[in-house]
């Protein structure tokens, strides 16, 4: 297994995914767990963003002015929609840790399972 | 001639598009809701048993793919009734939010079992979980909120974790289609199964199942185990049946669940995560036939929701609404009360594969599906099952005559009691649930051999025996609920290690 250009440009990601992952399994509060799926969140989108941009690096735009090296557009749009409702997950969310923090306001683990 | 290319997209979009527009109009949407769910059941029924296929684009070429077909048909129909059964039964008690939620459900369900779409899929998915959460969270009680928030923690990560299966099949294969997974790289496979069977509930990954179904209201607990779980079946039956590995792995992952669920099922003493598990367990056993998985979803869903509709009393269920129309109500029900545990019961024994009932059929279907290694992991899954069972209908009925004998007073009079279940229309839509159970079971009459009915019969029989042989274990600190977030967002890494090691080393 040789290490190759698009290989090394993926090693931040999976070291940002890993981040967000321990983040995510060691979390103490509800709002610790809450940002570090929002890191794992921006990692899933970068590595996207990052496939189409394997090809080339120019705005997949067709104008007067020809590049050589196009991005793959498709990942791009798609991954649109997953930021969306990244956001709007993160927004129910956080809705749901301002109703549970009237009752428990350090909003840890602890308190909220053992009841 | 009607376009399906348009009336399809059309009729699949109908329902969100009624369940938005019911925010504005609650009145005049509902009863167009329901129609048009009765409409949908009625269309899928029809071409149930046929062949019928029909795949579209949606927006031209390079456009989503949908594929209508044999894997869609049943579990429409089956969300379909379920809905139905849950607007019946609970009529009296639901905001016009309810419906507007069960209806931008129904659109994302359809969308999950007919897309062939990894992407689409995810979106769906998505708007599943929302959804679901919606419905959980609807009792506003601490409890049911940090269950919710668990969930749809849980999900989004494993929604993020399918997500990325899904871009390293597409740097492989360049496309997003189901169909084109056959070229993809392992690790991607086990990232998109993880995060499917996250959604739909399958042992490891599906430790939310109980919790979630023991603390929110029957109602959202009734559409949970019968739709949503559902939605994950549709495409992991078709990723199984062009995949050989994955279909391979899926009989791992499926014997396993639904032994050591039913097993947790057993030893559960409360009633509520006894159901849960058992779902866990029968959901196990969905995913172990590619063919004839959707139609036992299907019956397990419909079960599962005149299950959870009935599990209480009645009184029980509105204590929350009106306290002060209790004791008044308390005689004139009596009726009422006889037709739910009779519904609870027939829906049991129909889980648990009762000759003349629909549960049989599905049962039966799978089992000849099935590798012969298999099969007899199979057959103890469906005796813990009957044990499980047997102890929820023996409580279920204790209930009921404990109940009977506090309000000794009125006389048992046949006529006034036929009377009175006439009177009510839920009364009308758990004979009907229950008469449908058993003609379903007559539409293949060649599958009543009579050493299929006589193992049917003798695993319940033995199930009852278990049940009395195990009802003196106090098994309350053998098992103990799962509620730790760390345990329940942790599971799909789990699940995406194991089923890579499999597939690339063990290679059952």
């Amino acid at each position: 297994m040789e290490l190759t250009l698009e290989k090394i440009r993926l090693m931040p990601i999976v070291l940002l995914m890993i981040i967000g992952c321990f983040g995510l399994l060691n979390s103490k509060s509800i709002l610790r767990s809450l940002l570090s799926l929002d890191v794992i969140d921006t990692a899933t989108i970068s590595i996207f963003v990052i496939t189409a941009a394997s090809a080339g690096f120019q705005t997949p735009i067709v104008s007067i002015e020809r590049y050589s090296s196009y991005s793959d557009p498709y990942p791009q749009a798609i991954i649109l929609t997953a930021i969306v409702i990244g956001f709007a997950t993160q927004a129910l969310l956080c809705a749901v840790a301002l109703r549970l923090g009237r009752k428990s306001p350090m909003l840890r683990y602890r308190d909220l399972e053992n009841d | 001639m009607i376009d399906l290319q348009i009336i399809l997209p059309a009729l699949i979009f109908l329902p969100a598009l009624l369940g938005f527009l019911g925010c504005v109009f609650p009145k005049i949407i509902f009863p167009l809701g329901v129609i048009s769910i009765l409409g949908f059941a009625a269309a899928s029924l029809s071409v149930l048993g046929g062949d019928f296929t029909y795949s579209f684009t949606l927006v031209g070429e390079g456009g989503i793919q949908f594929s209508v077909d044999s894997y869609s048909f049943p579990l429409i129909f089956g969300s379909c009734i379920t809905l139905l059964i849950v607007f019946g039964l609970f009529a009296n008690r639901f905001s016009h939010y309810f419906y507007q939620i069960c209806l931008v459900l129904l659109t994302a369900l359809f969308i999950s079992f007919t897309t062939v779409d990894l992407v689409s899929l995810f979106i769906s998915l998505e708007l599943l979980g929302f959804c679901a959460f919606l419905l959980v969270a609807d009792r506003n009680d601490k409890k049911s909120l940090f269950n919710s928030f668990q969930y749809l923690i849980g999900g989004g990560l494993a929604m993020l974790i399918f997500l990325i299966g899904v871009v390293q099949a597409f740097t492989f294969t360049g496309s997003f289609l189901l169909e084109d997974l056959v070229r993809a790289p392992n690790t991607a496979l086990c990232l998109i199964i993880a995060g499917l069977l996250t959604k739909s509930g399958v042992f490891l990954c599906g430790l939310w199942v109980p919790n979630i179904y023991s603390h929110a209201n029957c109602q959202s607990s009734a559409i949970l185990s019968g739709c949503v779980t559902c939605a994950g079946i549709a495409p992991i039956a078709r990723m199984s049946q062009i995949l050989t590995p994955i279909s391979d792995s899926m009989i791992v992952i499926g014997v396993i669940s639904a032994v050591v669920a039913a097993i947790y099922a057993v030893f559960e003493r409360e009633s509520g995560r006894a159901l849960g598990w058992s779902s866990v367990s029968q959901l196990g056993i969905a995913i172990l036939s590619p063919t004839y998985g959707c139609i036992y979803a299907m019956q397990h869903g419909i079960c599962k929701a005149l299950l959870f509709s009935t599990l209480h009393d009645e009184d029980k269920n509105s204590a929350d609404l009106s306290v002060s129309h209790q004791s008044q109500s308390n005689l004139r029900q009596s009726p009422q009360e006889l037709m739910r545990v009779i519904a609870f019961v027939f829906a049991s024994l129909s889980i648990m594969g009762f000759p003349f009932l629909a549960g049989f059929i599905t049962k039966n279907w799978v089992k000849y599906d099935l590798p012969f290694e298999a099969q007899l992991i199979y057959t103890t899954a469906s005796l813990l099952t009957s044990t499980v069972y047997a102890r929820l209908i023996f409580d279920r009925v204790n209930m009921y005559v404990q109940r009977r004998s506090r309000i000794e007073s009125n006389r048992f009079n046949i006529l006034s009691i036929i009377d009175e279940t006439l009177s009510s229309p839920k009364n009308y839509i758990l004979i009907l649930s229950i008469i449908l159970l058993i003609a379903s079971s007559f539409t293949y009459p060649d599958l009543f051999t009579i050493e299929s009915t006589r193992t049917a019969v003798v695993s319940a029989i033995l199930g009852g025996i278990l049940f009395v042989s195990v009802v003196g274990i106090q098994a309350d600190d053998f098992v103990k609920p799962v509620t730790r977030t760390l345990d329940l967002v942790g599971a799909p890494f789990l699940v995406a290690a194991l089923l890579l090691a499999n597939l690339l080393y063990f290679k059952i």
